[in-house]
């Protein structure tokens, strides 16, 4: 990899602060620090500098810089990633959060256009005067940005009805790693040629970085009605998740949280009032025109009854819901209370497979000795296996990791794939090859190298480097 | 087929696949892929991603970009690539299941697809709205429409030559489709007839909506704002050339023109939508696109090349079949 020596470090620094100020680049160790990790405490990689454009003309002249220099760099937008996808190994750490203006809102389309660096929560307050929402709702929503959603094609509750980022990003503009700008999908509608908004999301900071979004925005629903279901045992919740999904209504949101994680959450400042006996609860949003919800609720409430759920509690009013909501948002907050590290999963698997997967995960978490809380989206089959632990322990972290492995594994030999939302980055780069077949990884080197051909846009991270046929010859050749 | 769980929602098909035995294997559990691109269901399933070709249905189901969750295809070199999988959420890896879609067959033969599947709704019914005599304006209707809570599953408008076609007498006519539990489809009726005088049409107009594109000689699609077709649909309907039947869709931002052949056009003319689309000239942002889905095959070259012709696009071309021998010229040279 091409790295800037210790000299050639400190002109490049300069040369980045005649574009974005002094205060906007950082290069001492100490200041960096906060940038050596995202959301996975795990992972930890010292980045060399740091620089913040504070608008598009200075991200674009940054990009040409490190583009005239050969230099390798890592977009990031709010660090709360899960897979270490913003981690920056000794390069440039490209920090978005400054780019964080609404541009342009059009009500009537129900389209927005916004910065990378805008806040997904911040976008939802902005649009909620109009009667609309931004629907992809990561459960980090308050600090993630709308570009590191983009980049990881986030999904996040209620994705399970609306559809994950993919869905609903219209356009983008790109600057591509060479510092050429270039506009992907279209903005006011539908076009023709190769889908380059589509092969961009979800490629983690590997393509170059996105300027500015436009997204679709959705009417807010008439009416949202939110059920908890508690079950005294996590075989009875999962096999009630296959049996809503397989009725055919499709909830706005269908969330599963085992025993583990109700007590966490429940001994948290954000306590949502769980039954603290349950072995799991479900949280289910219905939402929609008032008498199709009221339909379906009926449906629902019978189908977790007669799959033994002990109470089945709707929500009253808003205050109740957003209590409710809060308990399953801030859960992952909440695990900070049990040890200072925290690995968490993010398997698919078929939804008819739920209830054996959990016992698995169940049988693993013995033999292996740790604690795994699931907290996850279930109606889409979406995991989210998580082990508080301390990483200063080997042992203990040793007998984690190869739970994790296991975990992984048995979702996989169930035709799942290894991420639903959280990306590859570096986290589950070694699980690549398990799922795709050579020849598959290296098309998708392939299109990266279309977008990137020196592989400086956020390298080393979702391909594995021997993937890439045509990267490999050029690695030998040296 | 390859693989089917009615319980997941997802099905696993070779690309030869057509919708109608999709259709029918679906339909056994109660479920469809809500997909209903213009032509009919004897196309193939791999066709049909190949040239992301949606329908009506596409204003409740989105496109066939969003009903895809992973595909298998081969390239130029003859390699099998997979992409994507066989769950409903999945980001492993960069997404060539979007890449391919609309790709016309020019990076890769698509051999497998998987898709998400949704159950059939418990009811589903169709409405007619003649536009113009004594309702409210056309504009106005679908104002209404818009800022309404309604969720249709279709809405498409049509003009006089496609009313006809379909049997409306030729009245320029709002087509309307509701879906789902009785309640909810009772409720938007409810609300919809308090905006317009309609009357209730076979389900089976929707396949003869489908079928117009039949024998024409040229069918042309233009995308833009939604909005922008608000101002202009009353004076697009108005317009009463026999040859071109037209459908808009107000909610996607799409308006189709299918021509009937007339042996003697110039090719460029063929290319040319024959209507003038005056669209409000709203400054920021506002364009038009112009897709072309169906033109004789020596007319073709001499419009597409531009729809790939962006280095990015090039490039994926190049890298997926070096030596264009997929669809080749389909993209210009
Ligand atoms: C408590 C918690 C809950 C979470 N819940 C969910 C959830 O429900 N659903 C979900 O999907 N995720 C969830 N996440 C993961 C994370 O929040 C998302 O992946 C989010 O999209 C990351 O956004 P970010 O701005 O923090 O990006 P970062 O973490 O800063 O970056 C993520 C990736 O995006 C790239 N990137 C960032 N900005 C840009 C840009 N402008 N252009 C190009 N590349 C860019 C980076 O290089 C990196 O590869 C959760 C995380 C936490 C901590």
């Amino acid at each position: 990899m091409i790295l800037p020596s210790r000299s050639n470090a400190s002109t490049v620094a300069d040369r980045l602060a005649e574009i974005v100020g002094d205060r906007h680049v950082l290069s001492r160790p100490s200041e960096l620090l906060v940038y050596n990790s995202d959301g996975l405490p795990g992972y930890r990689r010292q980045p060399r500098l740091a620089v913040f454009p504070g608008a598009r003309d200075e991200a674009i002249a940054v990009v040409r810089l490190l583009a005239d220099e050969g230099l390798p760099f890592v977009p990031r937008g709010a660090g709360t990633g899960l897979s270490g996808g913003s981690l920056a190994d000794d390069i440039i750490v490209i920090g978005l959060h400054r780019l964080k203006d609404i541009i342009s809102l059009d009500i009537e389309n129900r389209r927005v256009t916004v910065e990378p660096g805008v806040v997904n929560l911040r976008l939802n307050k902005y649009v909620a005067p109009h009667g609309l929402l931004y629907a992809p709702d990561p459960s980090s929503e308050a600090a993630c940005t709308i570009g590191g959603n983009v980049a990881e094609n986030a999904g996040g509750p209620h994705c399970l009805k609306y559809g994950v980022t993919l869905n609903h990003v219209l356009a983008m503009t790109v600057v591509l790693p060479s510092g050429e700008v270039v506009e992907l999908g279209s903005k006011f509608g539908e076009h023709d040629g190769y889908d380059l908004r589509g092969a961009f999301i979800g490629s983690e900071g590997c393509f170059g970085l996105a300027l500015d979004i436009t997204v679709k925005l959705t009417q807010r629903p008439q009416t949202v009605r939110t059920l908890l279901a508690d079950f005294m045992s996590v075989d009875k919740a999962a096999r009630v998740t296959s049996a809503i999904i397989a009725s055919g209504i499709v909830p706005a949101a269908l969330e599963f949280m085992d025993g583990p994680t109700i007590r966490v959450v429940e001994a948290s400042i954000y306590a949502a009032g769980y039954p603290k006996d349950a072995e799991a609860v479900l949280l289910i949003e219905l939402d929609g025109l008032e008498a199709g919800v009221s339909a379906d609720l009926e449906v629902v409430r019978r189908v977790c009854i007669e799959g033994g759920a002990r109470n089945v509690k709707v929500a009253r009013d808003d205050v109740e819901r957003l209590k409710l909501w809060q308990g399953r948002k801030k859960a992952f907050g909440a695990m900070g209370r049990l040890a200072s590290h925290l690995i968490v999963q993010d398997a698919v698997i078929p939804r008819t497979r739920l209830s054996e997967i959990l016992a698995t995960i169940g049988a693993i978490s013995k033999k292996y000795g740790v604690l795994v809380c699931n907290v996850f989206h279930a109606g889409d089959g979406n995991l989210h296996p998580n082990i508080a632990y301390n990483a200063d322990d080997t042992d203990e972290s040793e007998r984690v990791h190869k739970a994790m492995t296991e975990i992984m594994n048995a979702c996989i030999a169930a035709g799942g794939s290894i991420t639903g939302e959280h990306g590859v980055g570096l986290d589950k780069m070694g699980y690549m090859e398990s799922i795709f077949s050579d020849n598959s990884l290296n098309a998708m080197c392939e299109l990266r190298g279309v977008f990137d051909p020196e592989h400086r846009a956020n390298p080393g991270k979702v391909m594995p480097i021997h993937s890439c046929k045509e990267w490999n010859a050029v690695a030998s050749a040296r | 087929m390859v693989s089917y769980v009615p319980g997941d929602l997802t099905l696993t098909v070779r690309g030869g696949t057509t919708l109608a035995e999709i259709g029918r294997v679906t339909g056994e559990h109660d479920q469809w892929l809500p997909l209903d691109p213009f032509g009919s269901d004897e196309g193939t399933i791999g066709a049909t991603i190949a040239t992301a070709s949606a329908g009506p249905l596409a204003t409740g189901f989105g496109l066939p970009r969003d009903l895809l969750l992973g595909l298998e295809f081969v390239n130029g070199r003859g390699e099998i690539v997979r992409a994507g999988g066989k769950v409903v959420k999945n980001v492993a890896g960069f997404d060539l299941s979007r890449l391919l879609t609309g790709s016309w067959g020019t990076l890769g033969v698509i051999t497998e697809v998987t898709v998400r599947l949704y159950s059939r709704p418990k009811v589903d019914r169709t409405f007619a709205v003649p536009l113009g005599r004594g309702q409210k304006s056309t504009t106005e209707l679908l104002r209404a429409v818009a800022a309404s809570p309604l969720a249709p599953f279709a809405l498409e408008i049509l003009n006089g030559a496609a009313a006809l076609s379909l049997g409306f007498g030729d009245n320029p006519t709002l087509l309307v489709r509701f879906g789902g539990n009785a309640p909810v489809v009772d409720a938007q009726l409810k609300a919809f007839s308090q905006l317009a005088r309609t009357e209730e049409v076979e389900q089976s107009t929707w396949p003869a909506l489908r079928k117009m594109d039949g024998d024409a000689a040229s069918v042309i699609r233009i995308s833009t704002l939604p909005t922008r077709f608000l101002t202009v649909a009353s004076s697009i309907l108005a317009d009463t050339e026999p040859r071109i039947m037209i459908s808009i869709n107000p909610r996607r931002g799409i308006m189709r023109l299918v021509t009937q052949d007339d042996g003697d056009r110039e090719p460029a003319s063929i290319a040319d939508p024959g209507i003038s689309l005056d669209f409000p000239s709203d400054g920021e942002g506002a364009g038009t696109s112009v897709i072309f889905e169906k033109l004789p095959a020596e007319v073709w070259p001499v419009v597409s090349p531009s729809v790939a012709s962006d280095p990015l696009s090039r490039g994926i071309k190049k890298a997926y079949d070096p030596h264009n021998i997929l669809n080749p010229g389909i993209l210009g040279h």
